[in-house]
């Protein structure tokens, strides 16, 4: 029996609980339904869901053990069968049929709700165990350490991080020091001095970069910004002849993080009251020196905490880095030079011919840890920040 | 205080807000060392015919002010007039404290500082020495100048921001209900600031409280629904009002 | 002082004031300039490939050559493979090059076989398979021309480039002007491209997304099943019935983090957990909707727990006051008035989870794949891709032709976009409900 048709045998018995559940609870009131301690479809539901979901967990362990077959098949319905015979023998006038409902379903709805936190136990542990094997086979400080990366085929890689480390940073920095003054003189633009007509247009305009994948702005990095780039600045300059280059990535992601940065800005920016604005102009203040000597630095903790989360994300971003800054590790400042991220490894290592057993596949999951860590902090510091800039102005 | 020049004069004035017509052709005479209170029930436009004065209105798109208001003969709604210039001589304090998230002394030095009125930091210092002095506040705080200005109680910001106020050194002294925030010792300590403050500038003065306007002021304007009803010495307007309505409201009928 | 004229001061003041404004101008201005970039070099470039160049010859279909045995019977017939058919176009189209008149110096047979497409005699295969009958007919077919021919239509190729190519010559190119003149070839609207399954890296001219959208559609399905059940009832559960204490702080922290965790990490949780642990086949729709479930949770609880905040609470007051169960107040009457907002996070979440290339690259959506996946339920097991991932895929290979390709994609991808939010924003302003 397959998993399919048992779901619809499942499906079925359950129906057969509902109708016969909410029949025999009526029955045994001689049809008065307000004699029932509950409204008649309560008993239909509760013979349902005793139906579904003991059979429903055996049927996910069963699977997660070994393939259903006919002997789970027969398993898992025969324990519906009983789980509805049970529940149907309890559908009389005194059984509190709401209530034995209600906690079923709340107990479906804090299991949802814990779905974060699973989620969240499942990248830690997945990734922890497998990291734990690559240590088990490459020393942890040269990994942490050494400033070269060659993966190499027949063993004895340098898998070092540092080179893979500076790359992320130096694009990520590039892309904030675009995006965020970009973003933010937008922000204030469009929030203190645009008029309707322009902000009902710039506005939405600016959120549609938002919407935009990220394997688009990384085939715009490849086809368009790179040999602009290399054409106009690197080679001129003498500084390259690479299309793909920090500056590339880190430009094409500072255009992806505007949106980022000017949409958190102006929700910071506008929760800074209007009395102190008022403050400030009654004094003879102008515009600017409003914003600049009162409004900023009121919101300077929410937008230090807009800027932490740009940078998790320009961290953590992949497609851009993967189409527009290279795959050679390497340490060096030229800004036009092909540099490469962790994200870019990640993919690099797991993606063609993987092998479980190989450092060179494993430590792909000790960077995707190290990144996790890495965000996580970035994260929970602005959320903190962010969360104390908000009760501040409540 | 012995001389009672005039400082502002408003003519036929009237302040549409998009379709709504919240002030209808007021005229009104300020007087310099005087305390001109604005009474009335709320929504009649007291605040908004006081923002007139400073043109803090111009911060509100949908606003549109008609008619003249001349400042020693030249109307501050003139095209070449900067409302920045204007408003460091007429300055405003508002119904809730509203000190910036700065320390006591930057929130008074603010305003010197982007006018430009001092040269040096120990000019600087004295202004705002001064400017605290005369706002009753420099003996609480001389101490603690560094501290967020934030950290005041109600009554302290709220002369913070009289001291703020005062210390660009304005002709003229705005303030929209300064006491309806505070309790009522710190009530009384603003109010006898005020009656101080009368010696140096005008002090116009928008308050829902009929005592309060009889305590501090000398001159009284009445607003009803947009228009000025009555306006006099502040003892007739609450012994002999002369018109109905202003009868009405001050023994409370309306309001 | 008078008021009328500005002093030094305040010039310089409002000089400061007017660059103040600039910078502001400027930043509005590279973002748009950025934006209108974007879309100019992604629709100059993928517009092509829209349009495709066939070339119009009829073909005889010699039963010696098609059908030995003369039955008519497909089994028999699959045994003659594109080998065969390739002979029977190349003879049609040298036919139909002397049968117009079209002489080119120096222009050999194989020149000649070289314009049409690789992909071109299974195509003919395809029809004949489909219909035996034809053979022994002479039938006009639409066959594709080689994607050098095709990029020379479209200004890809010159004369220049031809010249230091090795796989187009100037001949060629000379052909295809005469064959254009004569007729014989045009460039027309290109179905198969949104239609037909990738094609190899020799081929670009054949390359399609149909698996891709398939497989694209097969994950949202995915999805919108998983996310939109589990994102409602955890938002209910937090925003209406949790109590305020560790575990829902934790829960709370945990849906924050998440929205920010990087994408490629839920492709290593996928790879780990639903591939190398649970046993799920690689480049299958359902681990790639699993993934992106589990992406775009967070986004669809962060959405519906602000709509279910909207419900002003006199309503929940109300049907409490009637007598109803703290959950019956929910789901009769706080969860309706919320449903459009919820459905607008989700559309948005699912916009998102669409254009999602990164995780799916780690769970192996990034083979080759030519065979559609079949229908559901079954199919969400078989291999297939992504939208995203093809445009990946297509950078990647050699041939320049395939930019086109990856544009074009993008084009479609954000047609698809576009829907999805001109969906939410039509939602929003339909049942938008001021409090
Ligand atoms: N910012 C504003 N936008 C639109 N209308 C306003 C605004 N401020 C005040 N009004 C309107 O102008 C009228 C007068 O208001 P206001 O001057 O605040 O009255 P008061 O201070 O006497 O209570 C009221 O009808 C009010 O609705
Ligand atoms: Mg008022």
């Amino acid at each position: 029996m397959t998993a399919v048709s048992t779901l619809l045998m499942l499906g079925i018995l359950a129906t057969l609980g509902f109708v016969l559940g909410r029949r025999r609870a009526l029955a045994s009131v001689q049809g008065d339904s307000r004699r029932l301690h509950s409204l008649p479809h309560y008993y239909g539901w509760a013979v349902a869901i005793w139906t579904v979901l003991p059979a429903s967990v055996l049927f996910l362990a069963w699977q997660t053990v070994a393939p259903l077959g006919n002997a789970g098949g027969f398993a898992v319905l025969a324990l519906a069968l009983g789980g509805l015979v049970w529940a149907w023998l309890r559908s009389s006038a005194t059984f509190r049929a709401r209530n034995a409902v209600e906690r079923a379903v709340m107990g479906l709805l804090i299991l949802a709700s814990s779905i974060a936190i699973a989620t969240t136990a499942g990248i830690v542990l997945s990734m922890l165990f497998e990291t734990r094997n690559f240590f088990s086979q490459y020393d942890w400080t040269r990994f942490f350490f050494s400033t070269t990366w060659s993966p190499r085929f027949q063993g004895d890689s340098d898998l070092g991080f540092l080179p893979l480390l500076w790359g992320t940073l130096y694009i990520s920095f590039i892309a904030l020091l675009f995006a965020v003054p970009t973003g933010l003189f937008a922000a204030i633009y469009l929030s203190e001095y645009a008029g309707p007509r322009l902000r009902a247009i710039a506005k939405p305009l600016i959120e549609v970069l938002a919407g935009i994948p990220t394997i688009v702005y990384g085939l715009f990095a490849l086809i368009t910004v790179g040999p602009l780039l290399r054409d106009y600045f690197a080679q001129p300059l003498g500084l390259g002849n690479s299309g793909s280059s920090v500056m590339t990535a880190g430009l094409v992601m500072g255009i992806m993080l505007i949106p980022f940065v000017s949409s958190l800005s102006d929700d910071i920016i506008s929760q800074v009251p209007q009395s102190l604005r008022d403050g400030s102009l009654g004094l003879g203040a102008t515009k600017s020196e409003t914003i600049r000597q009162v409004v900023l630095p009121a919101a300077l903790p929410g937008i230090v905490g807009a800027v932490l989360l740009a940078a998790s994300r320009a961290i953590g971003e992949t497609m851009i880095v993967v189409l527009g800054a290279g795959a050679a590790a390497k340490l060096d400042l030229n800004p036009f030079e092909a540099m490469t991220t962790i994200t870019v490894k990640i993919v690099g290592q797991l993606t063609g011919d993987t092998d479980f057993a190989a450092p060179e596949t494993l430590v792909a999951f000790a960077l995707g840890l190290t990144l996790f860590a890495f965000t996580l902090c970035l994260n929970v510091l602005a959320l903190i920040i962010v969360r104390k800039y908000r009760e501040q102005y409540e | 205080m012995t001389t009672e020049t005039t400082k502002m004069t408003a003519r036929s004035v009237q302040v549409f807000y998009g379709d709504n017509h919240a002030i209808k052709d007021v005229d009104v005479d300020i007087l310099d060392n005087t305390v001109t209170a604005f009474i009335g029930p709320s929504g009649c436009g007291k605040s908004t015919f006081l923002r007139c004065l400073n043109r803090m209105n111009d911060t509100i798109d949908i606003c549109r002010v008609q008619g003249e208001i001349l400042m020693q003969g030249e109307n501050i709604y003139d095209p070449r007039v900067d409302p920045v210039q204007l408003r460091a001589k007429v300055g405003m304090v508002f119904q809730k404290p509203n000190p910036f998230p700065k320390s006591i002394y930057d929130n008074v030095a603010y305003g010197p500082k982007i006018h430009g009125l001092t040269r040096s930091k120990a000019e600087l210092d004295e202004v705002v020495e001064k400017s605290l002095r005369r706002a009753a506040l420099w003996a609480e705080v001389k101490d603690r100048l560094h501290a967020p200005g934030t950290g005041l109680s109600g009554g302290q910001q709220q002369r913070l921001c009289i001291a703020r106020a005062i210390a660009t050194n304005p002709e003229v002294l705005l303030m929209d209900e300064p006491c309806s925030a505070l309790d009522p010792i710190a009530t009384a300590q603003v109010e006898e600031l005020i009656d101080e403050l009368r010696t140096q500038f005008a002090v116009v003065i928008v308050t829902h409280s009929m005592q309060q306007a009889a305590r501090v002021s000398q001159r009284t304007a009445f607003f009803h629904l947009g228009n000025l009803v009555e306006y006099g010495e502040t003892g007739q307007i609450f012994t002999t009002p002369r018109d109905p309505r202003t009868e009405s409201y001050i023994t409370g009928r309306i309001g | 002082m008078s008021l009328l004229a500005q002093d030094t001061r305040t010039k310089r003041r409002n000089a400061a004031e007017r660059r103040f404004r600039r910078y502001g101008l400027t930043a509005i201005g590279i973002s748009l300039a950025a934006l209108v970039m974007l879309l100019t070099s992604v629709f100059s470039s993928g517009l092509g490939a829209f349009r495709q160049t066939f070339i119009h010859i009829p073909i005889t279909l010699t039963e010696s050559a098609l059908d030995k045995s003369g039955t008519r019977d497909p089994d028999v017939m699959h045994k003659v493979t594109t080998i065969g058919y390739a002979r029977v176009i190349n003879a049609a189209l040298a036919q139909a090059i002397a049968d117009n008149g079209i002489v080119i110096d120096g222009l050999t047979d194989d020149d000649i076989a070289d314009t049409i497409s690789k992909e071109a005699p299974a195509q003919v295969r395809d029809a004949v398979l489909a219909n035996p009958d034809l053979v022994g007919q002479t039938v006009s077919f639409s066959i594709l021309a080689n994607g050098r021919v095709d990029g020379y239509l479209k200004g890809r190729v010159s004369l220049e480039s031809a010249a230091i190519d090795t796989k187009i010559s100037t001949r060629q190119l000379a052909l295809a002007d005469a064959m254009q003149d004569k007729g014989l070839m045009s460039r027309d609207f290109n179905w198969a491209f949104i239609t037909a399954a990738d094609a190899s890296d020799q081929r670009p001219e054949a390359a399609g997304l149909g698996v891709a959208i398939l497989g694209s559609l097969y994950m949202m399905l995915v999805v919108l099943c998983l996310a939109l059940p589990l994102g409602v009832a955890a938002s209910i559960y937090l925003e209406e019935f949790a109590p305020k204490n560790r575990w829902t702080d934790l829960i709370e922290v945990n849906i924050a983090n998440l929205a920010a965790v990087p994408s490629i990490v839920f492709g290593i949780l996928g790879l780990a957990i639903f591939i190398n642990f649970a046993g799920l086949p690689q480049s299958a729709p359902i681990v790639g909707g699993l993934v992106l479930t589990l992406m775009t949770l967070p986004t669809i609880i962060i959405a519906t727990r602000a709509s279910l905040k909207a419900v002003p609470n006199s309503i929940r007051d109300a049907a409490l006051g009637v007598g109803a169960s703290k959950m019956q107040a929910v789901f009769h009457h706080v969860l309706p008035l919320a449903a459009p907002g919820i459905l607008t996070g989700a559309i948005l979440g699912l916009a998102q989870a669409l254009g999602e290339t990164a995780p799916l690259l780690l769970i192996g959506m990034v083979a080759f794949v030519r065979e559609y996946p079949g229908a559901p339920p079954e199919g969400f097991f078989d291999p297939a891709s992504a939208l995203p991932v093809q445009i990946y895929n297509w950078t990647q290979r050699a041939d320049p032709a395939f930019v086109e390709r990856a544009s074009g994609a993008i084009i479609v991808l954000l047609v698809f976009l576009l829907v999805l939010n001109a969906t939410a924003i039509l939602l929003r302003r339909r049942f938008e409900r001021r409090w």
